[in-house]
């Protein structure tokens, strides 16, 4: 099945997504991630005010068949956290890239994002 | 459902023995599926499991644990004989292929997904069938191993089921003789002998049943039918 990877969004290859504006990044899962996954039943999100690495484990992200970390892709403090996917995870499912995110965080090393995959380099990896 | 007992198989895994209620009756439910829990006071959260029970078994499910995220840790730290547990009836497509009769079967395992296998060959040793049955299971260490001692007397009741285990994660001076490093292409190949009669398994990590689908579909170029992927992150 061929999964959405939208173009205006860099990627890891662990499938996180980012969206980034001015120092902001908007961090979620992959349509392809929330296949993969199946439906998710639980999200567990960072506490505001954290500083995160790029490549953290952050986040925890659990379907019925499997548990999975979510790792921040870029540097920075956590700002915000989507509480709406908290308490409904299925939103992770219906809109990976809108009301499924997962969490913001504001840029301590902006020049990360250049490192960060292509929508090109990602639906090359998983086959979109 | 009632827990009736529980068994830890190793320190991170337990089996949970479900026994059925009076006058439940699932319908003709079969080897390889699994079956979704929750908690009562948690309607939402499901978690899905295979049965490492067989169709064969009435009156109980069997699920083997792993320790992993919110209901692997409650269950393998906190479940005890006595307990209940919300159980969805079995589903899924995961299904041994007994029937023509004739097949061999190559199940490829990684961690966890080897709690299936237990219920195919516990099936097809206790109908005597001719099916033949290949386990292929990768593991960190030997400590990994679930249900070692059932499937290595499962292999001595049944002439037509070989357990193979690789480690992956082994000391170089660990005493184990049996095979290390990862499952690779060629060495599952090695077991073919007809393709056109070889149904593939594969559960496990995604990039692990990724691999065999590569395998299948590209290298040994047969038809999806004869593959069924099982895959958990």
């Amino acid at each position: 099945m061929s999964s959405q990877v939208p173009a205006d969004l860099r990627y890891t290859k662990s499938h996180e997504w980012v969206r980034i504006a001015g120092d902001t990044a908007t961090v979620g899962i992959t349509d392809h991630a929330q296949h993969e996954l199946t439906d998710v039943v639980f999200v567990e999100l960072p506490a505001i005010g954290r500083k995160v690495k790029a490549g953290e484990a952050v986040a925890v992200v659990e379907s019925v068949k499997t548990a999975s970390d979510i790792y921040s892709p870029v540097s920075g403090e956590i700002i915000a956290v989507n509480d709406a996917v908290v308490q409904d995870p299925a939103l992770t499912n219906s809109a990976p890239y809108a009301a499924g995110h997962f969490f913001q965080v504001r840029l301590s090393a902006p020049a990360e994002v250049d490192s960060l995959l292509t929508p090109a380099d990602y639906a090359k990896q998983v086959g979109a | 459902m009632l827990v009736e007992t529980v068994t830890m198989e190793l320190p991170d895994v337990k089996t949970v023995h479900l026994k059925w209620p009076e006058g439940y009756d699932p319908g003709d439910f079969k080897t390889g599926q699994f079956i979704t829990v929750y908690w009562p006071h948690k309607p939402k959260y499901k978690r899905a499991y295979s049965l490492s029970s067989s169709g064969l078994d009435r009156g109980f499910y069997d699920v083997t644990v792993k320790r992993d995220g919110k209901m692997g840790t409650s269950i393998v730290d906190w479940v005890e004989a006595g307990d209940k547990l919300f159980v969805i009836p079995p589903a899924g497509r995961f299904l041994p292929v007994f029937d023509p009769p004739g097949k061999h079967l190559i199940c490829v395992a990684g961690g966890s997904g080897v709690t299936p296998f237990r219920g195919f060959v516990r099936e097809a040793t206790a109908r005597n069938l001719d099916t033949r049955i290949t386990v292929l299971y990768t593991v960190k260490t030997t400590k990994d191993i679930i249900f070692e001692k059932e499937f290595r007397e499962l292999e001595a009741q049944n002439p037509r089921f070989k357990f193979h285990v690789t480690c992956t994660r082994l000391a170089p001076e660990d005493p184990w003789t049996g095979r290390r490093g990862r499952i690779t292409p060629d060495w599952v190949k090695s077991f073919v002998t007809d393709p056109a009669e070889t149904v593939f398994y594969a559960c496990g990590t995604n990039e692990m049943v990724n691999g065999i689908e590569h395998l299948v579909i590209h290298d040994l170029g047969l038809p999806k039918e004869q593959m069924k992927l099982e895959k958990w992150g």
